[in-house]
This record gives structure tokens, C-alpha cells and sequence, in this order.
């Protein structure tokens, strides 16, 4: 994985959350509690039922009415990397003797760690086939995370499509995974690397995982073969999860209407995001990652 | 025939089976070629798109499946070969006569009926088919293929293009020959049609025309005035010239004639001809100096043929030979004589007085001696006084002739005769032909002075007592003879002669044309007479001249005849409704062919296969 020159300069990047999300400890972060931290932060009414020992008594003395003084919290962000390694992911064309895809896809997915490991916060990593790596904090996790990511990568023999259905996770469905990591997630930032492309769809899952108050947002990676496909003729057309077929006669009017469909379909993940507050970027796996984190996610507000 | 597409070869139509097969491999065709690829998920909704499009989006996918389909329609239904039965005229081989008389070039058909003729026969080369030809024969006094079984409708115009009327009369009976070996009149395969543009004038022997036959007649009027004679004579008064004009029509006329010679204005008269009917006109006290006499039609009111409303006669100067024949009454000789051209016989039975003034050109001594004035040619035959015999012989077996003019052409070897005078002749005449017992002709010339003679021919044996007048020989003989011994004085050559006719001048003469070109005489005599008019030829100093005039009273008489017999029939003018089958298998393959490449163009557009890396 040629990422290690590229993580350098990714060194004082940390990720903006939207939202604040309660941590677990106090970190670095401001926690949008309002607690004990030294930073004032507001004032409000007392009511029955507070700590009288946070009530400002100096403003009592002044206005005879109990104000409780409010501090700016301040907690550690734990970073959901969510990566789907479904067989779809690791997907190439015959000639390729690695998937780009799947490249580009654990590339993102380690420049996504470092960021949250150098900015101190908590990072966990799951990839669809349920194995998790973490929590892990600090610089020093690095190697640990990408040597897991790597045991993820299918071996080439089976990155052709022929994916043994006793493999973990084959046959889950991208919804059945995030329902079930939501289930247990701590809050904090979310990032899931997926290609979205599920017969179940992703609604469930993204939607369970903003219930479990994780701030989502979605690296979509598609190659450059599923946007713009070339092939043609009287294909039949073999799904490489499923293995279900789908005949099909491709000329220039069905491959227009493909390219109509995949970009209603990314709109609609990225209308998903939206409502949601998440974010949602949609990459091109022929892109380098150095533009895609250091350009296209800073100019996102992704992270700063 | 009375549909309009019918076929020629029904069973092609089961080459439509191949139908199946093609219908089969485009199954076979389906057979896809597998892609595995991330999800089928988009792909899927693309199917789902386009499966509930309309028919006519199913059937675009089809398109290329209907296109073959469609090209197999048309190969067979060129392979079944329809024709189409077309309304026409023609079809097959096309035989036409065009009549090049002189005619022909009457105006009562605007230009005139030669440019009608050929109008028609353009029309004609437009409908005809591409399976047909056709041969254009110009009928003039020779007739000739102007075109022959061609299709080719540029070469036919062209050919067209180079016919012009004759002054002649057409020589229908060879038209007829040349047509029928092209292949009209009759026969067994009899598809040809012969197709007829005359005004029907002298056409009789349009008769021996057999088969299928088409009569376009040409000309509408027989309206009419020519100048029918015009000669000049010697008067004690000058020159007399006789003018006759005949109203070949049926309408009475008054017409101007005029006279001219040599471009000035003799004399100018209107006079009144009925219908059918010559008028005469004597003009006198013309100078006798005058090279030629013009007549002339210059105002006609029903004159619709041209070249006979002008005629032209030469002043002959005195070019004839005078002749004295002494003979007791000779039949051959008299005849032989007769016949040769400027030949002016006297005929006597003694010798003219001395003191006539005037000696004559060739004196004829038919055994009959006479006294004659001295450089006298003269003509031997049979025995005479002139000459000493001693005695006689019979025996005639030949031997050798020498190369002699009087002997040109002349076949001595079978001469036989009885009594043939031994004759002591002087050295200067000398014996041409020679039997085993002795010479049988002499001729010789007198070259020195005081001798009487000039140059003599010697006979020396009776004709009555010989079978030389009844040989072929003999009228050549006296023909060499007098040609020998009396030169024509000038070009020896007719005054008057029709277009077309050859007249003698001989080689490298120079004859200066109506036109004013001059033209050079080859060996075969002068040729070129197409124009009408005046031509003079100069030959070293010796000068003649003669008129070419259009002389054909029949061709005068222009009146067309529209209900030709032809074969003993008298062919329709009318077209009859005939069809000609026009096969369209062409105009099939061809679109057969155009929807192959559109077949391959939607291939390679609807299937971008080409664009992959």
C-alpha cells in the first residue's frame, strides 16, 4: 500500500464535527456538555436539582438570583472508519491484477485513521467482514491499522468474482453490517467507505448509524469502469456477489441511460447524507488520494 | 399484359426461406458473452428502463435483424425478376428507315421534313428501353447504317446528328436489303420492328419489307413549282434559252422566273401554271459569249421544295468530232459509232468535195476509198486502194498483240475472218496484232511532213466477212479507235449531270466548286457533285465546265403519300398500345445493396465495440 509518504503531509489535519457528540473521557475536544472544563462558556437558570457548588455566587451577590455558570466541556472524538470489503469493492476487469477500487478504497481508509490518530482521537476500524481493529489513539496505531486492512484484501484468486460463500460477510448485506455496528457504537464521527452498491439498499443502515448519534459521512468510491462502462454488444452480465445474471443488449442509448441512472442514484445517497448532516464525496478510484484528502475533503470541510 | 408488375421467374421465391436460417443465427446470435461486473443493480433498473419502452424501441433492437430481413426481401424479389409492363413503342430490336431523298427537304414540315424525320426519331431513342437497340439506316441514292444495334442513346444522337438529306432519289430496294439483314422483315425470331420516316415518295419498293412494320409519315403538303428544263441552243440570232416550269401541286400558282447569267439579269417573268401543268418560256438574243444560263423561281406562292426552283446550263463550246462514215451500209460500225459521246456521224457514200471548207475530224473508210484532205485521220477497213495487197490468207490462229491504246482492253484472241489482205504497208504503220500467217490490224502515225494522213487505224479485212462486230471487242475497239485518232478537242464531259453522278475529268484536274473551293480530281473521275451549280475544271490548258442540276421530276412531285402499302399492306400509323416489359431486378439489387451498408452503418454506430481499449 503506497500511502506511507503520503501520510506525512497529512500531520496537523483533524476532522470537524459537525455536532458534538458526549465523549467517553476527557480529551481534547470540546464536549458540547457543558461541565467542568475551565472555559466559561454561559450562563443559565438554576433549577432544582443542580449542583449548588456550580451556581456563580458572585452574580448571586449582585442580582440576588441563583445563575448557574456553565464551563466548556472539553472530550476525546472517537472516528467510526467503516470499509466495506465486500467482493463488489475488490471488484476488477480481467486484465488488472489488483482491484483499483479496493486500492484506492483501503488507501482512503488509512489516510482516514491517521488523521483521527495523530489528532488524538479515538479510532476505531471495521470492515464489512465484521473485523474490527481498535480503539486505538495515537500516531504509533498507524502500522497496526494498515497491516489490518491489509489482511482484508482478498487474495488475488478470489478478487476475480469467484468469492467462497463461507467467507465472513459475503452474503451480508451493507445494512445488515452498519445496523449491527450501530448497535454498540459509541457516538462520534462516522466515515464509511463503501461503493453502496447493495440489492438492499443503504438507508437502514445509515440511518441506524445516525440514530446511535455517529455523525455519518460516506466516501462513496466507484472505478472508473462502473462510471463510464465500455463494454457493449449482447452482454449477460454476471453480478460478482450474487452471481445473479442480467442479460443485456448495450448500445449507446442503454449506456446513456446507465450513466442517467448512476447519477440519480449517487444524488440520492448524497440527498441521504445531506438531510442527515453527514457528508458525502464521491470518488473516483483513478484519483490519487493525496487530491482527494488534502483538496477535495479539506475544500468539503471534511476535516481542517 | 394487363397487369402492371408481373415476374418472370416465380420459383426464386423460395430463396425467402433463407429467411429462417438468418432468423435463427440472429438467436444464435444472443448467445451473450458473459461480464462480471461490481453489481448488477444498475444495470438491472437500465433493463427495467428500457423494457418498458414502446414498441418502437423494442423494435430498434431488432433493427439490424430487420434490416437483413429486408435486404433478403429485396434480393428475391429481384432473384423472382418483375418487370413492369410499360405503355411503349418500343421494345427489342429497332430497325428505323430514314428516308434521305431530296424530297426531304420539302418546308412544309417546319425546318423541313428531313429535321421532322429526325425529331421523330429522337423521340424514338428516348423510349428506348435499356434491353433494346436500335439501327438507323440513311436511305439516300446509297443507302448506309448510320448506327447500328446499338443501345447506346448518346452514340445513336450522335450518329443522328451526322445525317443530311441527299439530292438523289432513295434506293429503297437496298434500304430494304440493309434493314433485313439487320436483322427487320420477317423471320422466325421476328422481334425486331422496322420502323418507317419517309414521305412515302417513290417508296414502291417498300413492298418487299416484310414483318412487323411502322410507317411515320412525314410531310403534309404537295405544294410544289420546279424548274423542269432549262437548255440553251444556238440561234442565227444568238443563244435561245428554253425555260419550262411545272406546278407539281394541286393548287394553281403564279410564280416569277428569272434568268441570269453569269449574275446579271437576263430577263424576269410571272407566270401563271395550273395545277399539275407545265408552262414554257423561250428567252432569245442571249450573247453567245456567255459561260452559263441560270434559271431561277424567286416568288412562288405553294412552293414548298427548294432545290428544285433553281437549274443551270452551260454554254457548250464546240467540243464535238465530226465523223464522215463511207460505207455502204454498215449496222455494227454505224452503231458502235453512235453511241460514243460528242460524236457528230455523217454518214455518205462518197467523199465530200475538197473545196468543202470545213475537213472533218475522223473520216470512217468502210471500204470505200475517197480522196481526203491532207493530216486526215483516218480509219481502214477492208481492203482499199491506198494501200498495195499481195494477195490474201484465212488462217487467224493467234498469235501476239502489241501494247497499243486501240487495243486496250480488246481481246483479239478469238478474232477470225476470211480473206485477210496481205497488206505492204509503210514502215510508220505497223502491225498490233498478229495471226500465225499474218498481221490483222495496223496502226501507226505519220510524223513527217506533206504525208496525208495524221494517224491511221488499218483494218485489213471486211466485217461482214469476220465475227469481230459480234464480239465484245469490237465496240471497244472502234471506241479506242476514235478516241485514238481523234482526240476530243477540251475535257470530253457531259454539260449536264444529276448530284451524285461521277463525271470523267481526269486525275489532278483542278474543278472549282459552285461554292468557290477547288477541289482536286482523284483517279476515279470527279465525284463531289452534291451542290448545285455551275462547275468549271481546268486541266493544264485545256478548260470544260457543267452544270449539276437537280433534275428528278419524281422528287419534285412532293405530295406525301400516307397510306403506304407496305408488304402488300398498308401499315398503321397509328402506335398501336404495345408493352414493353421493363425489368426492374437492377433497381432491387440496388436497394438491396443500399440497405446492406445502412445495415453495416447501424452496426457500427448501434454497437460501439470498436471503441474498446
Amino acid at each position: 500500500m503506497q500511502i506511507e509518504p503520503i501520510l506525512r503531509a497529512l500531520n496537523g489535519l483533524q476532522f470537524v464535527p459537525p455536532r458534538r457528540k458526549p465523549g467517553a473521557t476527557t480529551g481534547e475536544r470540546r464536549s458540547p456538555r457543558r461541565g467542568r472544563s475551565v472555559e466559561f462558556a454561559d450562563y443559565r437558570d438554576y433549577t432544582p436539582g443542580d449542583d449548588p457548588r456550580r451556581v456563580d455566587w458572585n452574580i448571586y451577590a449582585r442580582l440576588e438570583r441563583p445563575y448557574i455558570k456553565l464551563y466548556e466541556d472539553e472530550e476525546d472524538l472517537t472516528v467510526h472508519v467503516l470499509l466495506d470489503a465486500s467482493p463488489s469493492m475488490q471488484w476488477r476487469e480481467e486484465n488488472q491484477p489488483l482491484s483499483p477500487k479496493w486500492e484506492r478504497a483501503s488507501q482512503l481508509a488509512v489516510a482516514m485513521s491517521y488523521i483521527a490518530l495523530t489528532s488524538g482521537d479515538r479510532l476505531i476500524v471495521e470492515t464489512s467482514t465484521r473485523s474490527r481493529i481498535g480503539p486505538k489513539r495515537g500516531a504509533a496505531a498507524t502500522s497496526a491499522v494498515m497491516e489490518f486492512i491489509e489482511r482484508e484484501t482478498l487474495p488475488p484468486e478470489m478478487a476475480d468474482g469467484r468469492v467462497p460463500a463461507n467467507r465472513p460477510g459475503a452474503s451480508a448485506s451493507l445494512n445488515n453490517w452498519l445496523k449491527r455496528y450501530a448497535l454498540d457504537a459509541r457516538p462520534g464521527l462516522c466515515i464509511v467507505i463503501s461503493d453502496f452498491l447493495d440489492a438492499d439498499g443503504y438507508a437502514e443502515g445509515l440511518n441506524a448509524l445516525g440514530s446511535s448519534r455517529l455523525d455519518v459521512n460516506v466516501l462513496h468510491t466507484l472505478s472508473p469502469a462502473e462510471l463510464d462502462p465500455e463494454f457493449a454488444g449482447d452482454l449477460r452480465l454476471r453480478d460478482i456477489e450474487t452471481a445473479a445474471t442480467q442479460d443485456i443488449s448495450l448500445d449507446d442509448a442503454a449506456l446513456s441511460q446507465y450513466r442517467q441512472r448512476l447519477n440519480q442514484w449517487t444524488g440520492a445517497i448524497a440527498e441521504f447524507c445531506r438531510r442527515r448532516g453527514g457528508k458525502y464525496h464521491l470518488t473516483d478510484t483513478s484519483e490519487l488520494v493525496e487530491k482527494v484528502v488534502l483538496r477535495d475533503l479539506r475544500r468539503e470541510g471534511w476535516i481542517v | 399484359m394487363d397487369r402492371l408488375v408481373s415476374v418472370i421467374n416465380p420459383l426464386a421465391l423460395f430463396f425467402a426461406a433463407l429467411a429462417i436460417p438468418i432468423i435463427l443465427l440472429y438467436l444464435l446470435r444472443l448467445q451473450r458473452r458473459e461480464q462480471t461486473v461490481s453489481s448488477t443493480l444498475l444495470w438491472r433498473q437500465v433493463v427495467l428502463d428500457r423494457e418498458a419502452n414502446t414498441l418502437w424501441q423494442r423494435l430498434r433492437r431488432n433493427l439490424l435483424l430487420l434490416l437483413q430481413l429486408l435486404t433478403l426481401a429485396f434480393l428475391v424479389f429481384a432473384l423472382v425478376r418483375p418487370y413492369l409492363n410499360l405503355p411503349s413503342t418500343l421494345s427489342g430490336r429497332l430497325i428505323v428507315l430514314l428516308d434521305g431523298s431530296a424530297s426531304m427537304q420539302a418546308t412544309d414540315v417546319a425546318p423541313t421534313r428531313f429535321e421532322a424525320a429526325k425529331a421523330e426519331i429522337r423521340k424514338l431513342i428516348d423510349e428506348l428501353g435499356p434491353s433494346s437497340d436500335m439501327t438507323i439506316i440513311l436511305v439516300d441514292g446509297s443507302p448506309h447504317a448510320l448506327a447500328s444495334a446499338t443501345s447506346s442513346k448518346s452514340e445513336l444522337t450522335a450518329a443522328l446528328d451526322t445525317a443530311h438529306p441527299s439530292l438523289e432519289s432513295a434506293n429503297w430496294s437496298a434500304g430494304v436489303a440493309l434493314a433485313t439483314a439487320a436483322g427487320g422483315g420477317g423471320g422466325s425470331d421476328n422481334s425486331a420492328t422496322t420502323v418507317i420516316l419517309s414521305d412515302g415518295i417513290n417508296a414502291d419498293d417498300l413492298q418487299l419489307l416484310t414483318g412487323n412494320v411502322r410507317y411515320i409519315p412525314i410531310g403534309v403538303s404537295g405544294d410544289n413549282v420546279a424548274i423542269s428544263t432549262l437548255s440553251l441552243r444556238k440561234t442565227p440570232r444568238g443563244l435561245a434559252a428554253f425555260v419550262r416550269v411545272t406546278n407539281t401541286g394541286s393548287t394553281d400558282d403564279r410564280v416569277l422566273v428569272s434568268l441570269r447569267s453569269d449574275s446579271v439579269l437576263l430577263d424576269a417573268r410571272t407566270l401563271s401554271i395550273p395545277a399539275g401543268q407545265s408552262v414554257s418560256w423561250i428567252i432569245n438574243g442571249i450573247d453567245p459569249q456567255v459561260s452559263s444560263v441560270r434559271a431561277s423561281i424567286d416568288q412562288a406562292a405553294h412552293n414548298d421544295l427548294p432545290i428544285d426552283d433553281v437549274a443551270y446550263v452551260v454554254n457548250e463550246k464546240n467540243t464535238q468530232r465530226r465523223v464522215l462514215l463511207l460505207t455502204r451500209g454498215n449496222r455494227f460500225l454505224e452503231q458502235a459509232l453512235a453511241v460514243l459521246p460528242n460524236l457528230q456521224v455523217t454518214r455518205a457514200i462518197t467523199a465530200p468535195e475538197p473545196a468543202d471548207a470545213k475537213p472533218y475530224d475522223l473520216y470512217v473508210l468502210d471500204g470505200i476509198s475517197a480522196t481526203l484532205p491532207s493530216h486526215a485521220s483516218v480509219l481502214f477497213i477492208g481492203a482499199q486502194s491506198v494501200f498495195t495487197a499481195s494477195g490474201v490468207f484465212s488462217s487467224t490462229t493467234f498469235m501476239r498483240s502489241e501494247q497499243h491504246p486501240v487495243l486496250a482492253s480488246v481481246d483479239w484472241r478469238s478474232v477470225n475472218a476470211l480473206d485477210i489482205a496481205r497488206v505492204n504497208t509503210p514502215e510508220w504503220l505497223r502491225p498490233i496484232a498478229q495471226s500465225s500467217s499474218g498481221p490483222m490490224l495496223f496502226a501507226g502515225e505519220m510524223r513527217s511532213q506533206g504525208d496525208p494522213f495524221w494517224r491511221v487505224v488499218l483494218i485489213p479485212f471486211e466485217l461482214r466477212e469476220s465475227d469481230l462486230p459480234l464480239q465484245v471487242a469490237f465496240p471497244v475497239l472502234i471506241a479506242n479507235s476514235v478516241a485514238w485518232l481523234a482526240p476530243p478537242q477540251g475535257l470530253n464531259i457531259p454539260s449536264s449531270v444529276k448530284p451524285g453522278d461521277v463525271v470523267p475529268i481526269p486525275a489532278d484536274a483542278i474543278v472549282l466548286l459552285p461554292d468557290g473551293n477547288r477541289v482536286a480530281v482523284g483517279q476515279r473521275g470527279f465525284a463531289q457533285t452534291n451542290q448545285l451549280g455551275v462547275y468549271s475544271a481546268q486541266y493544264g490548258d485545256v478548260a470544260g465546265a457543267f452544270a449539276v442540276n437537280f433534275s428528278i421530276p419524281a422528287e419534285s412531285k412532293i405530295a406525301p403519300n400516307l397510306d403506304l402499302k407496305i408488304g402488300g399492306a398498308t401499315p398503321s400509323s397509328e402506335v398501336k398500345p404495345q408493352y414493353s416489359q421493363r425489368e426492374i431486378w437492377s433497381w432491387l439489387a440496388v436497394a438491396a445493396l443500399i440497405l446492406l451498408v445502412i445495415e453495416w452503418w447501424v452496426y457500427q454506430r448501434g454497437v460501439p465495440m470498436l471503441r474498446r481499449k
